[in-house]
């Protein structure tokens, strides 16, 4: 497909710009998550979103009498089972012995079967605008509106300029939390803060990319940007640039290929960026840093010899 | 002649993991000016003691001040050097940002570290012998280095108490050396300092008071005085092969 006619087409054109600018937003505000190792309960947060999402859809039918595809209330919904989940999971861990890798996933799966049947529900109920209610699993990019992606915008440019404000803050409570506190500065104020706008990053993808692969879109930038940037700012930034521009050749891949979901194919375009940062990064490339210590390795080995036959 | 005024001090402190006691009732007090040595066995709570008077842990009973004060009053005075294992290396950051951390206390929230900030940071890295790392990724840096940023990260808070928790764990002599200089230019200047220690041999070199810790306080005051090897030996519980141990310590 010729981009001029793909960018003619105002579905395809949606579609291009919604991706984008969720990859952008998850991947520059990922970049916290991976380095305070949060990226397991980020999932735990995308999953768990969709009783919200759902929850809020039948709320504005049955109580608003209003659109359930209204986007603020979808993510206001999924911020709010998303976050329930999280604290779920970590007081559970942090009350008893049971591992929190465990508790994660017992809440991950609670909150998604609860999900899942409201979702069967609301697919079984009369409940006006209720067709193509499954989508809040693997998405679905050509219903973007215009007024998605407005909202979108707007809330993910709001968790980017907390990022922005609190950079001094985030950067501290990430690399030493202790001395964080030692300072003075208020430990649940700032993972507040850092939390709401991970969740943000995450449930901006629900309507789009659905909840059960957009954990992909907050992890994977992050974990590619990594290789190749040694500062924060140029981590957040290149990180960011890898999810939009992931996202918009995954998004116009998917279109020209014809009758291939979005989501997923945005989800192979960023492992193929992430592969290619694997190993072609200067810095920390698996194949340079194995060679680098296979050379290290030698020299020490044909050392150890020659002392031996010094004596 | 009036005792030395006191720089900081618990009472009755007591820490407990779920329900175990890993302090009891520690009363501790530290001399301004002094070098204090917080010595004791593995799991005496050496760390714990300094973590529950920092907030870092919540005090089961008990109270700590500074300078007669509660640490919320006087938290730029008070300077917390911990044990460099504590952080992921692997951080994306250099070495002359990590120091410059330091400053953020003052600073408060969202404002940023300007370049009165980082020339701060800068002098605090040529005390600690390390300017010329100032631009490399801190993955970079030998266990040695680690602590040496640390302790950089440390005076750039221009605090009048410091707190350190094995300063000297796995560091070159070099290193060492270096640290030893700048603990006696602080001290020397009048600051106070507390100092996580395990290596008996060393303490009497540091340090001119000790506490002897293990739970609750063994002995406390000046070295020569509370660092005896009946203490000590109360303290580490010393029983066969200890001996020849305590011959070397003190």
């Amino acid at each position: 497909m010729e981009l001029i006619e793909f960018f003619g087409n105002h579905t395809f054109r949606m579609v291009f710009l919604g991706t984008t600018l969720i990859g952008c937003v998850a991947g520059a505000l990922g970049s916290f998550a991976y380095l305070r190792k949060q990226s397991l309960i980020s999932d735990v947060v995308a999953h768990s979103a969709l009783p919200g999402a759902l929850m809020a859809f039948l709320i504005a039918v049955l109580v608003l009498d209003a659109s359930g595809r209204n986007m603020l209330g979808l993510i206001v919904g999924a911020v709010t089972t998303g976050t329930l989940a999280a604290l779920f999971a970590n007081s559970i861990s942090a009350r008893t012995k049971i591992p929190i890798d465990t508790a994660m996933a017992i809440s991950l799966t609670v909150f998604f079967g609860a999900g899942m049947i409201l979702l069967r529900i609301i697919a079984n109920g009369p409940f006006p605008g209720k067709g193509g209610i499954n989508d809040y699993l693997f998405g679905n990019a050509s219903v973007i509106t215009i007024a998605d992606l407005t909202t979108s915008a707007a809330v993910g440019a709001l968790a980017l300029i907390l990022m922005l404000v609190f950079w001094k803050e985030f950067t501290l409570r990430t690399f030493d939390p202790v001395l964080s506190t030692v300072l003075g500065f208020r430990a649940r104020v700032i993972d507040t803060l850092m939390f709401t706008t991970i969740v943000i990053a995450i449930v901006i993808g629900v309507k789009a990319v659905g909840v059960v692969l957009m954990i992909a879109f907050v992890v994977t930038p992050p974990a590619a940007a990594r290789q190749w940037t040694s500062t924060l700012p140029g981590m957040v930034a290149l990180s960011g640039v890898i999810g939009g521009v992931g996202s918009g050749v995954g998004a116009y891949l998917s279109i020209a290929i014809g009758s291939v979901p979005t989501g997923p194919v945005i989800v192979l375009t960023l492992f193929v960026i992430f592969l290619i940062s694997l190993l072609a990064s200067p810095r920390r490339s698996i194949i340079t840093t194995a060679l680098r210590h296979a050379r290290a390795r030698d020299a020490l080995r044909r050392e150890l010899l020659s002392d031996l036959s010094d004596r | 002649m009036s005792p030395a005024p006191i720089a900081c001090q618990t009472r009755n402190l007591s820490v407990a993991y779920r329900a175990d006691p890993v302090l009891r009732r520690v009363n501790f007090s530290v001399p301004a000016g002094s070098v204090m040595g917080v010595v004791g066995p593995n799991g005496a709570g050496k760390s714990t003691l300094i973590k529950a008077m920092l907030g870092l842990v919540t005090p089961l009973t008990g109270t700590s001040e500074f300078f007669g004060h509660p640490l919320d009053e006087v938290r730029r005075r008070v300077g917390y050097m911990s044990q460099s294992t504590s952080v992921d290396w692997d951080f994306p950051t250099t070495v002359i940002d990590l120091v410059t951390m330091g400053t953020y206390g003052e600073l408060g929230w969202i404002k940023r570290p300007g370049p009165a900030e980082r020339a701060r940071a800068m002098a605090a890295l040529e005390q600690t012998g390390i300017p010329e790392l100032a631009d490399q990724q801190i993955g970079e840096l030998s266990g040695g280095q680690r602590q040496r940023a640390f302790l950089a990260r440390t005076l750039v808070q221009a605090p009048e108490l410091y707190f350190m928790d094995e300063p000297f764990q796995g560091i070159d002599a070099k290193s060492q050396q270096a640290m030893v200089e700048v603990l006696k230019e602080l001290s020397s200047q009048g600051k106070t300092i507390v100092i996580v220690h395990h290596h008996l041999a060393t303490v009497r070199d540091y340090c001119d008071h000790v506490t002897l810790l293990n739970v609750g306080v063994i002995a406390s005051g000046p070295a020569d005085q509370a660092f005896t090897k009946e203490n000590i030996r109360i303290a580490y519980e010393a029983g066969e092969g200890a001996e020849a141990f305590l011959d070397t310590a003190v």
